[in-house]
């Protein structure tokens, strides 16, 4: 296992992408949470240190924008398992190490670790732009529960772009998988659901086919760090209400959990 | 040093049989060639061999399936795509990256490095590479480890001239060192020059395996021409020792018997002889004449059948 681990490390220290994946993540998040932290700076009207902390962290994620981070550091997802297929590397690295278990458990945890770090970095400079414009500090409870939230969908995030690479062996149609499923495709069922329910005889009751709206593993995903937003709001106008951070976490943590399982039964039984 | 044992491999694809029981021993000191048509399923093999694909059978190294090999590297070295390597990775790091796992330092990358030629643009990026630089590189990786055994497809593939030498010579070199070289390659003249012993498949079958000379000398194709005084009488004693006989211009061509049984028939029955010459085939024309009927791929023209009008 070391051994695997060893190769992943080296792998990822030698190909260009990580870093610019990695740079391009942090760029994003310094320049974009100095710009909010500089608008808040001069506004007088927002809201306290936990809420100001949400907003930087996320990048207006907790306001149901997409978590611009997760998109990025899951391309080192789709890259880690991406790039054996595409570029027929599959069959030197399993010349190297051919434990299929332990090649795949070595692209999990260092994907894991790489992307819990990048979002840890990101959270960092979300503090450091707080301090630099003199805005409110988070309360220490709201540090953690949102710090937590964004450093465990970004993770899952990007473990299910390793998934999705794996289970496709093509990194081209991962890529898509990933961007489209969490985008549009859950704002499409989304969509659709809504359309049904206010059409449907009881168009604010609970239950019926709202309770699909629960289990859409990404938008559930967000839970973890989103506080408010307009999908939010309109879910709960016909009846759905979403899970909370810790349900909606399981959720999607189950999710990429079955997505994993199925790439790794993939990975041992298949021709390399 | 390894002895490479196969036992019964067998692959499937769809309703496609691609490899079919197939057994062989790679014995220790000696390059055995792979050779067969294409598609004929000598690169399934391979990865068989190396636990890539999943079929069926064994293959063993000094008794233990690549898979069971603890640092793989330093006893199996691989070489089994055109160009298995990530475009703007460097070379070098390349080397790095398969070395890591299998407890191999820096130096020996550096040494591999040399040994393929490939110095000057170890900090390259091989998404730039021609394909006989990616095949030295391939090559290199095979290297890494120092292992006791080799397994390359297709090696000389995009080496020029003088790269094919320098392969040819590090093979033989290596096999002499003790190690075991199992090379498959559509380069039979090469071949010809490299291989000790040969495994020769089509269709997935097993055609012939054992040393060149023997796949050689048994050819049909080969023959032995006899011009004599007394070719009445040699003929008949000659078909009695099972020789197949033709007239050719002022003598007889003789198959399937050798030209030391020929002189012997031809004393035993008190006969003369003017001149007695050995054509032997080619590994070319013996391996055209084993695979005749598994070619996988087969064009519809064909010069003997009228081609050339």
């Amino acid at each position: 296992m070391i051994d695997a681990l060893r190769y992943e490390y080296v792998r990822l220290r030698t190909i260009g992408s990580t870093y610019w994946l990695i740079g391009s993540a942090l760029v994003f998040q310094l320049v974009f949470a100095v710009l909010i932290a500089l608008s808040l700076a001069s506004s007088s009207t927002f809201g306290g240190g936990d809420e100001t902390f949400e907003i930087l962290a996320t990048i207006g994620g907790s306001t149901g924008a997409p978590l611009l981070m997760a998109y990025i550091v899951g391309l080192l997802g789709v890259f880690s398992t991406g790039h054996e297929y595409r570029h027929g590397m599959i069959r030197a690295t399993l010349t190297a190490i051919p434990h299929r278990t332990h090649v795949f458990v070595a692209k999990v945890v260092s994907i894991a670790v790489l992307a819990a770090l990048t979002s840890v970095m990101c959270v960092l400079i979300a503090l450091l732009a707080i301090a630099m414009f003199g805005l409110d500090m988070p309360s220490g409870s709201a540090f953690v529960e949102v710090s937590a939230g964004i450093v465990l969908f970004v993770t899952l995030f990007a473990l299910s772009g390793l998934a999705f690479a794996a289970i496709l062996r093509n990194q081209t149609a991962a890529v898509a998988v990933l961007m489209l499923v969490p985008s549009l495709f859950e704002f499409i069922i989304q969509s659709v659901v809504v359309l049904i329910k206010t059409n449907s005889s009881d168009p604010q009751g609970e239950g019926g086919i709202t309770v699909i709206l629960r289990y859409l593993p990404y938008d559930a995903g967000s839970q973890m760090f989103v506080q408010s937003s307009v999908s939010g709001f309109v879910q709960r106008a016909i009846g759905a209400e979403p899970f909370g951070a810790v349900g909606g976490g399981v959720v999607m943590g189950v999710f990429v959990a079955l997505l994993l399982g199925g790439a790794y039964a993939l990975f041992v039984r298949r021709d390399a | 040093m390894a002895l490479i044992e196969a036992r019964s491999l067998g692959k499937t694809f769809g309703a496609h049989r691609a490899v079919d029981d197939l057994s062989f021993t790679v014995r220790p000191g000696s390059v055995t060639g792979f050779l067969g048509p294409n598609g004929s399923g000598k690169s399934t093999t391979m990865r068989l061999m190396l636990g890539l694909d999943r079929g069926e059978g064994i293959t063993t190294f000094d008794g233990v399936p690549f898979t069971g090999l603890d640092h793989p590297m330093r006893h199996v070295g691989a070489l089994l795509e055109a160009k298995p390597f990530h475009p703007t990775r460097k070379a070098r790091n390349h080397l790095r990256m398969l070395a890591a796992p299998n407890g191999i330092d820096d130096r020996r990358v550096d040494e591999v490095i040399d040994m393929v030629g490939l110095t000057g643009v170890r900090g390259g990026r091989p998404g730039k590479f021609s394909l006989g630089m990616g095949q030295r590189l391939g090559i290199a990786a095979a290297l890494l480890g120092d292992p006791h055994t080799l397994i390359l497809d297709e090696p000389s593939n995009g080496l020029d001239p003088q790269g094919i030498t320098w392969l040819r010579n590090l093979l033989k070199h290596l096999a002499q060192q003790g190690r075991s070289v199992f090379v498959s390659s559509h380069l039979l003249q090469e071949m010809a020059l490299l291989a000790d012993e040969l495994v020769v498949i089509g269709r997935g079958r097993m055609l012939a395996n054992g040393p060149v000379h023997d796949f050689i000398s048994h050819s049909s194709l080969g023959s032995v021409t006899v011009r004599s005084p007394d070719l009445g009488a040699l003929a008949p004693a000659l078909e009695a020792i099972g020789a197949s006989v033709a007239a050719a211009d002022g003598g007889i061509v003789v198959r399937g018997v050798t030209a030391e049984q020929v002189g012997d028939a031809a004393h035993a029955a008190g006969l003369r002889l003017h001149q007695l010459a050995t054509h032997e085939a080619t590994l070319e024309e013996a391996f055209l004449e084993a695979t005749g009927l598994s070619e996988e791929f087969r064009g519809t023209h064909r010069p003997s059948e009228g081609g050339q009008r």
